[in-house]
């Protein structure tokens, strides 16, 4: 990229971020790959153990006692818990890659100083904890149902993630927008 | 080349809250469960005339096994007649005996449902919970021969749609959206309000139970000598 003359040098190269959000990237996109293949290897172990935890708390599921009624309710919360994973494998696969370019932006346009800091914690924290937030629902599930374990992944894992993230992501626009307005 | 490249940067970056705000969930479709698989395979087997092919599915297939479970709720002979009518090319026979068959599954369902929405014993809020998952399973099978029954006894389907129409605005009430009823069309929202009382649904499912029992019990499988 060309810059203006007599700018510094390092404000012509993209600057790395910290090692340890790297670090945290490159986990969170592991434990995706890692999470899609056990998914894929332990498919039928995975199921039998939710169908049976499912099987053992008729009442937080609703489960009536008859097989036409029965089989739909758990067919409905097998194909969410399968649907969580698939989403955990997902957004930790796409959050890794969002961790690592905006942290990079951030490190190359934020300003040194302990905003740039916080900004990157943000970005590195919410981008890592919001993926979780569908492994947790996945494995709440059979043990407390779908809406309650959508409710707990909720508070615990997206809206306080997934709102640092958007937060911290709007800091970043801003920074980005005042640059290119300078 | 450095201003397009910023400006690509910051559309993504206000692009990307957006998306981050929107996380799904994925959806569920219902699938058909082995029964009905097997019913629709049946059908088409029978409407295609391939009549061989029909008696293979059937022998081997899950309407049989239930047909064998359920036999003491079924007309009796239900099951043989229905596979001679195959062996014998009777596709409009075996297709009857299996719109009876589906016709008493939906009953049993009605009946079972009746009996958990007045249940007492049971808190009012699972029992609705209850009423509505078994209008879902009812209507997944009697959508199956809804058609067929409308021919065969139109004043048993007229009734059994109104009656589950009824159920189902009665059973709307609550957050969970219920099976939807092609015949019923638009309906006014009523979300938030709840069903105060489970036993509403009664009537309506001893109504559907009462007319598909008329079904089951009125028609027999006929068969030329």
């Amino acid at each position: 990229m060309r810059e203006p003359r007599g700018a510094p040098e390092a404000a012509r190269t993209w600057q790395f971020p910290p090692p340890w959000v790297l670090l945290v990237a490159i986990v969170l996109i592991i434990c995706a790959e890692v999470g899609g293949a056990s998914m894929v290897r332990f498919k039928v172990e995975l199921a039998r153990w939710a169908r049976n935890t499912m099987l053992a708390r008729p009442a937080v599921h609703g489960l009536v006692g008859v097989r036409d009624v029965d089989e739909q309710i758990l067919d409905e919360a097998l194909v969410k818990f399968d649907a969580g994973l698939r989403l955990f494998h997902l957004h930790a696969e796409g959050m890794g890659l969002v961790i690592i370019v905006t942290t990079t932006v951030a490190a190359t346009l934020a300003a040194p100083g302990p905003a740039r800091g916080v900004l990157v914690a943000l970005l590195t924290v919410g981008g890592a904890g919001y993926p979780l937030g569908y492994l947790l629902w996945s494995g709440l599930i059979p043990v407390v149902g779908l809406e309650r374990g959508k409710a707990i992944a909720e508070w615990l894992a997206w809206i306080p993630f997934g709102g640092t993230t958007i937060l911290a992501l709007w800091w970043l626009v801003i920074i980005v927008a005042r640059r290119l307005g300078r | 080349m450095t201003v397009l490249i910023r400006a690509l940067l910051s559309v993504v970056l206000i692009g990307l809250p957006v998306a981050a705000t929107a996380h799904h969930l994925g959806s569920y479709t219902p699938r058909d469960n082995e029964i009905s698989t097997n019913f629709k395979q049946l059908k088409f087997a029978i409407q295609a005339g391939r009549f061989d092919v029909a008696q293979r599915l059937f022998e081997s297939g899950a309407v049989r096994k239930e047909m064998l479970a359920t036999a003491p709720r079924l007309p009796p002979g239900l099951e043989g007649e229905v596979g001679a009518s195959l062996r014998e090319r009777q596709g409009t026979a075996a297709e009857r005996g299996l719109v009876i068959f589906f016709a008493a599954l939906t009953r049993d369902l009605a009946l079972e449902a009746e009996r958990q929405v007045r249940d007492v014993s049971v808190p009012a809020e699972v029992r609705a919970a209850a009423g509505r998952k078994f209008l879902e399973a009812i209507w997944r099978y009697y959508n199956l021969v809804d058609f067929a029954i409308s021919q065969y006894d139109p004043k048993a389907a007229v009734a059994v749609r109104l009656a589950f129409d009824e159920a189902e605005g009665l059973a709307k009430g609550a957050a969970t959206p219920v099976a939807a009823n092609p015949c019923s069309g638009p309906r006014p929202a009523t979300r938030g309000a709840e069903v105060q009382n489970p036993e509403r649904l009664r009537p309506p499912l001893a109504r559907i139970a009462q007319a598909l029992g008329a079904v089951v019990d009125s028609t027999t499988v006929r068969r030329p000598p």
